[in-house]
């Protein structure tokens, strides 16, 4: 008796959620999130994790995508390059979502890529990178080299400098657009001998490497610093530096213990934005250079706007483990913010999730008012936008030198600075 | 006719700005500096202040680069103010106008004060403070402080200004300082070097041959060029000779800086290993979680630096321990590092103690399960530290006494390093008087050498084993309060350590103090020897490791062969 009850109990329960999971998925899109949330990228990851949350929730409340409610599917990268490709696949195949907002490393796409080309999936890439590639399946809100390395070159030129040192960790993006830059600085009149850190070169004489390398998580910078020191003696020098994360430690106090100082020879940090500074130590870095298109002090209504919705979202957010202290925003989160918002305006545009209407949606050129300025997406699957030139003061944020309005994204720039 | 009238026009009105700013006295010129949205404008303002004995210039230049001039809101206009005196108890200050230097006044004429925070701060950017430093630097040609003379005529002399000629050279007779003597002569040659006459041109090479300064060669190249250019020969050969000079200097400089650089990683290394050196070496553990030992020694320099200035809360499984501050400033504050010295030797040594406790003394003369262990308590110990301090790397400031550094001979010395070079020397003398000379020291030795005899003569064992896994454990703190200088402090710090550290115990032999000794300064110069000579770090560490594997091929028990009978 008692079984038969729970057997028909089972069945209603079954008939009833199916009713109820058909009805909610009519109402709902689902929208992929694939960042590294354990393992060493989480610190930076978590981050764009907690944005698009925040974004979704904030596109729900003004009434979703095509009256549909967007339903975030969040997996975990793990720090691990080949369980993105395994994630990413999870999300096109098994959870049919309808874009997917992810990846941080350029070697994590490079991973993603083939699944997304294989089911023709659209993912959105939000960090800067290193260009030389464009695929029609990843959209690129990220900084192209073109839209954060050579602007600064711009900018220390227009200061009088001229002697450049480059110096990397030693990984496929401060490789790449270490080469762009030795193109584009020769291409600006800046003789060879004037560009510090070595180059390597192979039999036939041609440069294939510019810039001073040092691993993940090296700790050793005196030699790099005592270079550096010699090389800026004539007083007219700067250093590009594409170090990674916490390798900005060491080579900062060294280079503070040096007697070096933003006066006598800058610093300007490709990777450094407010979110990493938090674990930098903040006075050997005052008066350094970033370079982002977006920063926190932007004195915009719309950026303050933003800046106060994320604090609230945060202060209310009951999200397991989420951090609510001493939070900043930075560009790789406004790339994401914009990029929700553009793949929202696209699928208004095109009338349909499909992914091919999407994406020539996108490539017709949408504008979206963002926290950072306008944006607008381009035919090469990147994104026009407007580039800033800050300097670090000590409470981690930065006060902004110049801009550079409308920069277009340029992704193939090999060979293009002659 | 209209354009000449207009350019007359034109002229006329630049002349009646410019004797405008003549006349305005500097005050007059600073606020309206201030005040202007051009920050072209501001750069020429300032400019045209060089030159003037004004003491009122440095005073507010240097405030003004430091963030001390505010902008009061005054109606519709600003004005300017600069805040000093004593903070009151809302954290006000008496507010002096930039203008006219008299403090600011309300409507009936009373002087009132301003909260900082509440204000905006006068903008400015690294162009327009490199202009406020060269005005400033002129100012500075006769400073008290030698420092501040040295990088102000380093300055002017590397514009290559001619109109400061003058200026430098009525310098020379009165400056007693040397290095700052040579700078003078460097920059007064430097700017000679642009003379249009050939014999001034000579005599400036020949100076700066006999002063052979590393920041003169780009100068000297590109004068070479010049004369190359021009075919100028005896110039063309006087700069070539002044270079050359200069470049056996810098190969002297980079000889020095190298040794000095090697000898200091070699004291990191040493002062990481010489822990290890006692609880691998000669207890036999292989300790995976020395590591983490170096990072309870970092995290404790935190806690101690926390406790000095404003306090800090942690986190502590799902409780929150809230430590006060001390809220100290100045001398007392930056004295933190050396409280955190001890502190953090006895933090680690009792982390250590309860390891041994609890863990290791089940696992002697079982390598293989000690190795397991240990490496299961090292992921442990990341994970406390993660939930007590948060996944992200902690902030520990370098105090003032251990970030400058002296240049001899332009052989950088950087003071946390020269500073690493003695605290190393020290910890080995003590490990070695306490081995030695302390009826401690012969207990370890008897126990490590034969622990089954030690005992049956009435040795406490158990007790030394504990003693001796402490001790290895508290000097592992030493070099983690120590790193926290020079790098990351994270919860995974020791893991960048932990194979430098068995990599310098094995090249110096196990079991053997003096061979981690050798080792370790062995590693270090070899390791900034090649970086030298290769110009390439991760080459050079490679090849570091190439040369340490074929060293143990030959000779698998590192420099120094320990015989015993006991290290089974």
């Amino acid at each position: 008796m008692i079984t038969k009850l729970t057997k028909y109990l089972g069945v209603g329960a079954l008939a009833l959620s199916a009713l109820f999971g058909t009805a909610r998925a009519a109402d709902t899109v689902k929208v992929g999130v694939l960042h590294s949330l354990s393992g060493t990228m989480a610190i930076s990851e978590t981050s764009l994790r907690d944005i698009l949350m925040f974004t979704a929730d904030e596109i729900n409340a003004k009434g979703g995508v095509l009256g549909k409610k967007i339903e975030l599917v969040i997996v975990d990268g793990a720090s691990d390059w080949p369980t993105f490709a395994e994630k990413c696949k999870q999300l096109t195949e098994q959870d049919k979502v309808a874009v997917t907002f992810g990846c941080w490393t350029s070697v994590s796409r490079k991973y993603c890529l083939p699944v997304l080309e294989k089911n023709n999936a659209l993912l959105f890439y939000p960090v800067q990178y290193e260009g030389e590639e464009e695929s029609q399946n990843v959209f690129y809100t990220a900084e192209a080299v073109n839209q954060q390395a050579t602007p600064a070159v711009d900018y220390y030129l227009a200061e009088g400098k001229k002697k450049f040192y480059l110096l990397g960790t030693d990984y496929v993006y401060p490789q790449t657009t270490n080469l762009v830059l030795l193109e584009y600085l020769l291409s600006k009149g800046v003789p060879l001998e004037n560009i510090g850190g070595g180059f390597k070169k192979d039999a036939s004489g041609k440069i294939i490497a510019a810039g001073k390398y040092t691993g993940f998580g090296h700790t050793d910078y005196q030699q790099i610093v005592a270079e550096i020191k010699q090389f800026a003696a004539s007083g007219d020098a700067c250093v590009i530096s594409t170090l990674n994360g916490d390798t900005n430690v060491p080579f900062f106090k060294e280079y503070a213990a040096s007697g070096l100082t933003s006066e006598t020879c800058p610093v300007v940090s490709f990777s450094i934005s407010e979110d990493e500074f938090r674990g930098l130590p903040a006075d050997k870095l005052v008066g350094q250079l970033g370079c982002w298109t977006y920063f926190e002090s932007i004195d915009t209504p719309a950026n303050k706007k933003f800046v106060a919705n994320f604090k609230s979202w945060l202060s209310k957010s009951t999200v397991a483990g989420i951090v609510k202290e001493g939070r900043v925003t930075c560009s790789p989160m406004v790339l994401s913010y914009d990029g929700m918002y553009l793949w929202k305006a696209a699928v208004e545009k095109a009338g349909s999730f499909d992914v091919d209407k999407v994406r020539a949606a996108l490539k017709s050129g949408i504008s979206f008012d963002g926290p950072g300025g306008k944006v607008t997406t381009q035919k090469n699957m990147h994104l026009t936008k407007t580039v800033y030139i800050g300097e670090t003061k000590a409470d981690g944020q930065f006060k902004i030198l110049k801009s550079f309005a409308d920069v277009y994204g340029e992704p193939w720039l090999k060979g293009k600075f002659k | 006719m209209t354009y000449l009238k207009r350019a007359v026009l034109f002229f006329a009105f630049a002349v009646s700005c410019v004797s405008a700013w003549a006349a305005a006295s500097p005050r007059a010129i600073i606020t309206q500096a201030i005040l202007t949205e051009s920050s072209a404008e501001k750069r020429t303002l300032i400019a045209s202040l060089s030159g003037s004995g004004d003491e009122v210039i440095p005073e507010l230049l240097d405030a003004w680069r430091k963030d001390a001039i505010f902008l009061y809101p005054k109606g519709t206009t600003v004005v300017p103010v600069l805040l000093t005196g004593e903070k009151d108890d809302t954290g006000a200050q008496i507010a002096i106008r930039v203008d006219n230097g008299q403090p600011l006044t309300d409507a009936s004429g009373k002087p009132f004060r301003l909260i900082g925070s509440d204000l905006k701060t006068a903008d400015h950017t690294s162009a327009l403070r490199r202009v406020m430093k060269s005005v400033l630097d002129v100012v500075d040609l006769v400073a008290a402080n030698p420092a501040k003379r040295l990088s102000a005529v380093q300055t002017i002399g590397q514009a290559q200004d001619a109109m400061k000629l003058p200026l430098l050279e009525a310098r020379l007779p009165e400056e007693k300082d040397g290095n700052v003597l040579r700078a003078l002569r460097e920059a007064i040659a430097l700017i000679k070097l642009k003379d249009p006459k050939d014999e001034v041109k000579l005599a400036a090479l020949a100076e700066l041959q006999t002063l052979h300064t590393l920041s003169s060669a780009d100068f000297l190249s590109r004068t070479m060029k010049e004369a190359e250019a021009a075919n100028n020969q005896p110039v063309l050969k006087a700069a070539r000779a002044a270079l050359k000079e200069v470049e056996s200097h810098r190969s002297v400089v980079d000889f020095l800086g190298t040794i000095f650089r090697g000898l200091s990683l070699g004291s990191i290394l040493l002062v990481l290993a010489l822990g290890l050196a006692i609880t691998f070496g000669l207890m036999g553990v292989i300790n995976m979680a020395h590591g983490e030992m170096i990072a309870v020694g970092a995290y404790t320099t935190y806690l101690v630096q926390n406790i000095f200035g404003t306090g800090i809360v942690i986190p502590c499984f799902g409780l929150s321990l809230s430590i006060p501050g001390m809220n100290l400033t100045g001398w007392a504050y930056q004295c933190y590092f050396i409280a955190a010295i001890p502190l953090s030797f006895c933090a680690a040594a009792l982390v250590g103690i309860g390891l041994e406790r609890s863990i290791i003394q089940w696992l002697y003369r079982r390598p293989l399960e000690s190795l397991l262990a240990t490496w299961g308590v090292s992921v442990v110990l990341q994970q406390v530290f993660k939930l007590m301090f948060g996944s992200n790397n902690v902030q520990v400031s370098s105090p003032l006494y251990l970030s400058g550094n002296w240049t001899i001979n332009d052989v950088l010395l950087g003071w946390n390093r020269v500073f690493v070079i003695g605290f190393a020397i020290m910890i080995v003398f003590g490990v070695w008087l306490v081995l030695t000379r302390t009826s401690l020291g012969l207990l370890i030795r008897a126990v490590m050498q034969n622990r089954g005899m030690a005992s049956c003569m009435g040795v406490r064992t158990q007790r030394v084993n504990m003693l001796t896994f402490g001790l290895g454990s508290g000097l592992a703190g030493l070099a983690g309060a120590f790193l926290s200088q020079i790098g990351n402090v994270g919860p995974s710090m020791g893991q960048n350590y932990i194979v430098d550290c068995f990599m310098t115990v094995v090249v110096g032999g196990v079991g053997n103090l003096p061979g981690t000794v050798i080792s370790a300064f062995g590693i270090g110069l070899s390791d900034q020897t090649l970086q030298q000579v290769l110009l390439d770090p991760v080459i050079g560490k490679i090849l570091v490791l190439v040369c340490i594997i074929l060293f143990l091929q030959w000779r698998p028990a590192g420099i120094f062969v320990t015989r015993s009978r006991s290290l089974d």
